[in-house]
Formats: structure tokens, C-alpha cells, sequence
């Protein structure tokens, strides 16, 4: 796996910081993170323009703003990440809301109650993530969760203040 | 810092949308969480709400169209509240002013159980009664 940038992709919401990682190809840091490439991708297919609306509003939302990072919206686990948004339960009157069926997945790990860090995603169209159209999306990130999860043990990575930070002090990081 | 591609996503949100998602994740905690408390399981569930145990898989899967009757029943068994509704009060100053406020319940207590991924699992409460809980 090539070098990448650990970074904050949202800090600013009252119960949860989202981190994302950008690749750095041969010393190059790609400018677009996973996770930017994620919503800018599927917010230009009119077909799923709604779901990424309602997907970014779950995680900014309901887990940045509402709840933080708990178990109950953390529900879908996948092997080294989770998938989002959470398997639902509910559809309230006439309007269909329908978690089960959701088109899109964003995977992600979860490191605390108050540190998420996303990666990339893709369109869930078969029952397995290995038959899925988003397999590369979901192996990937599960090797960047691989990776960062080795960070944290070993403590190149250290959480300071609900916040991550290279064992160096610095905020950014390469892992 | 945000990422500016979530926040031109974010702009053009529906408030409806935002209310939905919101309020569909908010039922979702408070249900999981009281279902845990009270250690029912779906088939305990079903049996409490004389629905089949297939029927209940379908309301927590997704596959149900739940209606108000159908979430005070669920509210009626696991004995809390899962919706509520604020009221308005009105005051008057001698009968001559009259002003209205919107009455919500308390903030309930945090109970949430804080998770680390690299640290054993600890009750952290904001309530002095749970603060020595583990």
C-alpha cells in the first residue's frame, strides 16, 4: 500500500471529528481526499444525488451533531470498517425511507465516540461486498483501517483531545 | 476545517430531509437502547406485542410501514417514551400581554456506553450517580 494522509475532514461538529485520508503517489499527495471523491462522485449521478444528501446528513448530522459515534448507528460491521449509514428499522407513515434498501455505502472506522475517520465507498448492488460493484472501494479501506488501527497500537498515532496526532506532535499524518 | 465538497452538498439539503434523517436516527438509538435496558430480545418482543417473531424482524429491518398506532404500541410495551410532542403554555402579564412558550421535557441523562477502540469499555456518565459505574 502506497503512503497516505491521515486529515481532518470535518472538525467542527459538537460530538465527533471525521477524519479522511488523501493518497500520496510517489511523494505527490493526491489533492482530493477519499471521501470528497466519494460524495463529489455520486452527488453528480442525478440517480443517487438524493441518497448522498441523506448519507452526508447522517454522518454530519445525526452522528457530528446528535449522537456521536455509538454503537447504535454503527451497526453495519464489515470486516476492518463499518458501512453507512446504519441498517434501518423504520419507515413513519406514507414517506418510504428505505435504510435497508440504501444504494450507497461509505465505510469507515470508528476509533472513539468522537473520532470516525471515512474513506471512500460505492453502490451496494449485491447482497456481498466481495460481489458488489464497490469490492475495490470497501478492500481499500480496509486496508487503510488495517493500517491506522496498526498506527494506534504500536502509538506512531496517539489521541490527544478527541483528536489525532503523530507521535511527533504534529497534526499531520503519514502513514 | 471542513471539506467544502460536504458543505456545497450540505447547502442544498431539504429541511425536511435533514428533520427525517435526524428523527430516524434519533428512534433508532432510543428504541436499540431501551430494548437493550430492558433485555428483550425480537422474539420476547413479539410475544409482548402479540405479533409474530417475523413481523417484528420486519419492523427492525425496515420492511414495515409504522404508523403512530404502531409506535405507541411499541412505546406502551418497553414502558418509555420514544416520540415526544411539545406543548405550548401561554402566560399573560395582568391580562394585557400574553406570550407563548414551547415546554420540552429536561435533557435526559447520558447513559451512553463510550467506546475505544483501544481502550476496555467504560461507563462514562455525566450523571454523580453512575460516575463510579463500570
Amino acid at each position: 500500500m502506497n503512503t497516505f494522509v491521515l486529515e481532518i475532514w470535518n472538525d467542527e461538529c459538537s460530538l465527533c471529528t471525521f477524519y479522511t485520508v488523501r493518497n500520496d503517489d510517489d511523494g505527490v499527495t493526491v489533492r482530493e481526499s477519499e471521501t470528497d471523491k466519494f460524495f463529489e462522485k455520486y452527488d453528480a449521478i442525478p440517480k443517487f444525488e438524493k441518497a448522498t444528501i441523506e448519507l452526508l446528513n447522517f454522518v454530519l448530522k445525526a452522528i457530528g451533531e446528535d449522537h456521536g459515534a455509538i454503537d447504535e448507528l454503527f451497526n453495519r460491521h464489515e470486516n476492518e470498517v463499518d458501512g453507512l449509514p446504519l441498517k434501518g428499522f423504520l419507515i413513519l407513515g406514507n414517506t418510504k425511507y428505505n435504510y435497508p434498501n440504501f444504494p450507497l455505502r461509505l465505510f469507515a472506522l470508528r476509533i472513539t465516540n468522537s473520532i470516525v475517520v471515512l474513506f471512500n465507498g460505492g453502490i451496494k448492488d449485491s447482497d456481498t461486498n466481495q460481489t458488489s460493484s464497490l469490492r475495490m472501494q470497501w478492500k481499500e479501506a480496509c486496508s487503510y483501517a488495517k493500517r491506522i488501527t496498526e498506527a494506534l497500537r504500536n502509538r506512531e498515532i496517539i489521541i490527544e483531545n478527541n483528536k489525532l496526532k503523530c507521535n511527533t506532535g504534529s497534526d499531520t499524518i503519514y502513514l | 476545517m471542513r471539506s467544502k465538497v460536504a458543505d456545497r452538498i450540505l447547502a442544498k439539503t431539504p429541511k425536511d430531509v435533514e428533520i427525517f434523517i435526524r428523527l430516524h436516527a434519533d428512534i433508532t438509538v432510543r428504541v436499540n437502547q431501551l430494548l437493550k435496558e430492558k433485555g428483550y430480545n425480537q422474539k420476547q418482543l413479539a410475544a409482548k406485542l402479540d405479533k409474530s417473531p417475523s413481523e417484528i424482524n420486519k419492523w427492525l429491518k425496515g420492511d414495515h410501514n409504522f404508523t403512530l398506532k404502531s409506535i405507541a404500541k411499541l412505546q406502551a410495551e418497553l414502558g418509555d417514551i420514544i416520540l415526544y410532542v411539545p406543548k405550548r403554555k401561554a402566560f399573560s402579564n395582568a391580562g394585557t400581554q400574553c406570550a407563548n412558550f414551547t415546554v420540552y421535557h429536561n435533557e435526559p441523562v447520558n447513559t451512553n456506553v463510550q467506546f475505544h477502540k483501544f481502550e476496555t469499555h467504560k461507563v462514562i456518565s455525566n450523571n454523580p450517580l453512575q460516575k463510579n459505574a463500570i
